[in-house]
């Protein structure tokens, strides 16, 4: 009888803990429906600006600026930004893993790198493995906000400006499709590696369009190229808020459908137990009737 | 004298949306040095502007109110793309909100922090004066 107490036990507490991962299931859900609608509100501003910068070198092919031209500098001086995408809180597959061990990937070998975590768990990582950490971002909000994207975008600017920075990389996770995620790196800074239609060569055959950039193509890309990676960050926070939403979802899919296993395998091993106890307790009965039957036979004689 | 049908494609985009697409007799813009007026068929240009109003008049004569952020104007092939922070019409500005966020950047100039963070609340006083400006014409 006790062991089947200890099953009913073991049921309950499956279903308590199923309770709360298909809580957790239901509010990722929700979650990721609204960080996709802002995810597609903000696609036609990063294309825009996008293609005002194309546009901008197409013309001026000969622009120099800090944002767009990579400085030469020996590999033993570069310094690499890392601005690194995790969560606050675990519970969602290898999504956290991937984009960290992606990282660690990139910054072996480089001598100097500056790391900007994003998120409770990279902070964690990264400190506990002895790495220092730049700039730690913590999120408030239930999900990115512009603020945030203003904030980030600023400080990676502040030391780009100030040569502290020479290459900037985001590393995030981004929803391949509603089944997978995957690790996208996006080089920030400086943009001229990043745009991937800017060439050079195609300039001479396109017609060209007399552009005049006021007050000076300087001021124009010192307030388009902070805008562009203002509008970028931002979109990176929502696609990995997405990837994380859709991680947490999957995982609490498979949670949910591992506890439907184990409560149906406990609940056959329950009945089975219990059958058990009562095939016993008839045996045990019939037995002790029969032996008594047998005693009052035996005693008239 | 107005020509009518002498119109240009507006289109004002932030990082919330498309803001507003369609047709525009004349957009005044906030440029660096005062306010520049566009209208159609101008040259080829992209400027940059700051925070401030925009206004855009639509087919229909009706001049409208926009609080704008900063951002680049391009115009090209009689099509005006703004491209902007921030875009809100003075009727969806919240007005209790920005009076907040003018207090706590006010705050935050006068403690003594670095450099970085004292940028960084001028723009954000810059972004709630502009809210507060624009819903206090109507």
């Amino acid at each position: 009888m006790a062991h089947t107490q200890e099953i009913k036990e073991r049921i309950n507490s499956i279903e308590s803990t199923q309770k709360i991962t298909s809580a957790m299931f239901m509010i990722s859900s929700t979650k990721l429906a609204r960080a996709k609608r802002d995810l597609e509100a903000a696609r036609p501003y990063i294309y825009g600006i996008q293609n005002l910068i194309e546009r901008m070198l197409r013309h001026i092919p000969d622009i120099e600026h800090p944002f767009l031209r990579d400085d030469p500098k020996p590999e033993e001086k570069r310094v690499y930004g890392y601005f690194v995408i995790t969560s606050d809180r675990g519970l969602a597959g290898a999504y956290n893993y991937n984009v960290l061990m992606e990282t660690e990937r990139l910054m072996e070998g480089k001598p100097n790198v500056k790391l900007f975590v994003m998120g409770e768990v990279g902070r964690h990582h990264f400190t506990k493995r002895g790495y220092e950490i730049e700039k730690y971002f913590h999120e408030e909000a239930v999900s990115p906000t512009r603020d945030m994207a203003r904030h980030i975008a600023f400080w990676i600017l502040e030391l780009y400006r100030n040569d502290e920075i020479d290459e900037m990389y985001v590393v995030y996770n981004a929803m391949k499709n509603p089944i997978q995620d995957e690790v996208r790196t996006q080089q920030v800074l400086p943009l001229q590696a990043t745009l991937p239609n800017v060439d050079m060569s195609a300039v001479l055959d396109v017609q060209q369009e007399e552009f005049i950039l006021q007050p000076t193509p300087k001021d124009v890309i010192d307030t388009v190229v902070p805008s562009y990676i203002r509008g970028f960050i931002f979109s990176t926070l929502i696609e990995s808020f997405c990837a994380e939403q859709n991680s947490r979802m999957l995982a609490m899919q498979v949670a949910n459908d591992s506890a439907n296993e184990m409560l149906h395998d406990l609940k056959i091993e329950y009945n089975r137990e219990r059958q058990a106890t009562i095939t016993q307790e008839i045996t045990e009965i019939s037995a002790g009737a029969r032996a008594r039957k047998k005693s009052k036979k035996q005693k008239p004689e | 004298m107005s020509v009518n049908g002498n119109t240009a494609e507006l289109k004002i985009i932030s990082p919330d949306g498309i803001f507003f697409e369609g047709r525009m007799k004349a957009v005044i813009v906030p440029g660096l040095d005062g306010q520049i007026e566009f209208l159609p068929h101008h040259e080829e240009i992209i400027i940059k502007i700051r925070i401030g109003e925009l206004k855009y008049q639509t087919p229909d004569e009706v001049w409208h109110l926009v609080a704008i952020g900063s951002g680049a104007v391009q115009f090209a092939n009689n099509r005006c793309t703004i491209l902007a922070d921030t875009a809100e019409r003075p009727e969806d500005i919240d007005r209790k909100r920005a009076q907040e966020a003018l207090e706590r950047a006010k705050e935050r100039l006068q403690q003594k922090k670095s450099f970085e963070e004292y940028r960084l609340s001028q723009m954000a006083l810059a972004r709630a004066l502009n809210r507060l400006k624009i819903t206090d014409q109507d």
